[in-house]
């Protein structure tokens, strides 16, 4: 089904937002935040279709991180609307958002140290109460990441940045979500390193779960994504396909200096 | 985990042999008095340890508890076996109405409300005068015929197992583990779906659940209350304990409690100096010891682990 969708929004013509049948599953509109005065976001909207893998690329500071904590509930939007699936998400709590299917993997991952990997990863399925389902989850997640499977018992502290990273993200999908949202998975880890992690998103997305990520490393970015958003100072500047976007350099350069 | 377990079970099987071993009255009210603050400090970690939030308002649940057993014991003439599940109770709903106010804050607000609620408390101790008779306290609270200092120690014992299982059974439990996330990253707990209002209230109410307990232990033992259970002079001490022993770790406030009560005895030689030397004790364990006791223990286990784990080829660059 997956393979379905990605090959229909190859064939959709150039330059024009691809729609599949699915319809949007995420759709941001007209998104503000602030903190305390400072406005960080000034109206941000953007649409996110089923079993896409979507890319937020644009400087440091420029409002991707935001975007993403808005979504998922830790940061309370100004005005705006976030609807997910047909529904209003901009007000629930972030436990609720969570359980409404999105998961967020925040950046640098951020793993629990003095907690073992399994302990990381089993808490990641929280908001399940059945233990057996909890289980099953932590032998999908230990089958995806057989690395990670060797290091059950070792405390995740002591494991390398790149471990740490498909731990967070292992952690994400206990949640079953159906979206899944990164916040620059690559930061920090080396090029070979940084490759693995979008292997392991590629290949997310295509068991069927529908990823919005954000990333500074534009070629990282756009070589796992459809589409992407260009953000700068807190707005949406342009919203390609990824091709499209390679293919305008002037772009990238008025934004991305590269 | 199951290093602590076992510690815990070795501390209590110690425990119940120790009065058949000391028979002295004196030393006997020192093992009484130690095991009081197990259960107070052991309390009170839930939610320095855990929760990550620093209550000096502790005293309150103490409080409310010793009060609470002291009426019921005075006024309805109620047993000991009935009067501290009721301080319990009383404590954590006190625990509930505080918490739902406090723990929307977090750092040093939270540190200066909980204060302010125990001060409050205080206050009224002091003054309701119709209820609480205000400064002269609460006497002649009956001991419900425990007469000898080994049965009295024999329900303290009880006590602070009852709380240290409780501890445990939260510790690693869901909602523990949600709580260690919350205070390590709050983000990354709220991301994976954690409430941290939830998680820390339910430690704080079993926090002061088991305080209230304490509380009521303590009226029988010394037959009177008076307000100053509300008093900042306690909640030091069981403070002084959980960080000696190490917060965030189940055997650390034992440790503490039982160091800083013998500490507290002996150094009445040296009344005067008794504070000076109690503060130069703080300052060395902040600076040296941030974690305690156990965190110093764990820290050296952990060392000595991570040079086995450095002779297996951990060391793979790729994931």
């Amino acid at each position: 089904m997956t393979a379905m969708l990605v090959s229909a929004s190859a064939a959709a013509p150039a330059g024009v937002v691809p729609t599949d049948r699915a319809g949007p599953v995420l759709v941001v509109d007209g998104l503000k935040v602030a903190y305390g005065n400072a406005t960080a976001l000034h109206g941000v909207s953007l649409e996110v279709h089923a079993g896409e893998t979507v890319a937020l690329i644009g400087a440091n500071g420029a409002g991707k991180s935001t975007t993403l904590r808005a979504i998922s509930g830790l940061l309370k939007a100004r005005t705006g609307t976030i609807t997910f699936e047909g529904r209003s998400i901009a007000n629930l709590a972030p436990d609720r958002i969570v359980a409404a299917g999105i998961a967020h993997c925040p950046e640098e991952r951020h793993v629990w140290p003095g907690m073992t990997v399994e302990e990381n990863i089993s808490l990641g399925a929280y908001l399940c109460r059945s233990k057996a389902e909890v289980q099953r989850r932590v032998g999908m997640a230990f089958h995806r990441f057989p690395r990670l499977r060797e290091r059950a018992r070792q405390l995740a502290g002591t494991l390398s940045g790149g471990e740490q990273q498909m731990l967070a993200i292992a952690r994400a999908l206990m949640s079953e979500p159906r979206l899944l949202m990164l916040d620059e998975p690559s930061l920090g880890l080396s090029p070979k390193m940084a490759e693995e992690v979008f292997e392991v998103v590629r290949s997310i997305n295509a068991h069927g779960v529908t990823v919005l990520l954000v990333e500074q490393n534009i070629h990282n970015a756009l070589s796992v994504a459809s589409r992407a958003y260009v953000v700068e100072t807190g707005r949406i500047m342009a919203g390609r396909r990824s091709e499209d976007l390679r293919g305008d350099p002037d772009l990238l350069r008025a934004y991305l200096g590269g | 985990m199951t290093l602590e377990r076992n510690t815990l079970l070795v501390a209590l099987v110690g425990a119940l042999l120790l009065p058949f071993a000391v028979t002295d009255q004196y030393l006997l009210h020192l093992a009484v008095m130690a095991l009081f603050y197990v259960v107070l400090a052991t309390s009170l970690n839930l939610v320095v340890g855990y929760v990550g939030e620093f209550s000096l308002g502790h005293t309150a649940f103490l409080g409310t508890g010793a009060y609470t057993a002291a009426l019921l014991s005075t006024h309805a003439g109620l047993p000991l076996w009935i009067t501290v599940p009721v301080a319990g109770l009383v404590a954590a709903a006190f625990g509930f109405a505080i918490g739902a106010i406090t723990l929307r804050l977090q750092g040093p607000y939270f540190v200066i409300v909980t204060l302010a609620f125990a001060e409050v408390l205080r206050l009224v101790a002091n003054n309701w005068i119709a209820v609480t008779n205000g400064p002269m306290g609460l006497a002649g609270i009956g001991q419900s015929g425990l007469t000898d200092k080994r049965e009295f120690y024999f329900v303290i014992l009880a006590l602070a197992a009852l709380a240290l299982y409780l501890s445990y059974r939260f510790v690693y439990s869901n909602a523990g583990r949600a709580a260690v996330a919350v205070r390590e990253n709050r983000y990354v707990a709220q991301s994976i779906g954690v409430d941290p209002f939830g998680a820390a209230m339910q430690a704080f109410v079993l926090g002061a659940f088991m305080a209230g307990l304490a509380g009521g232990f303590y009226a029988h033992y010394i037959s009177f209350v008076g307000p100053e259970v509300f008093q900042f002079a306690f909640m030091a001490t069981i403070i002084i304990m959980v960080l000696m022993g190490g917060k965030g770790t189940l055997v650390g406030p034992i440790v503490g409690a039982v160091i800083v009560t013998l500490l507290e005895e002996y150094l009445r030689e040296v009344q005067e100096l008794r504070l000076t030397l109690f503060g130069l004790i703080v300052m060395a364990i902040v600076l040296f010891l941030p974690n305690g006791l156990m965190g110093f223990v764990a820290r050296r286990r952990e060392q000595h682990g991570s040079t086995i784990l450095r002779n297996t080829p951990a060391e793979e660059k790729t994931v």
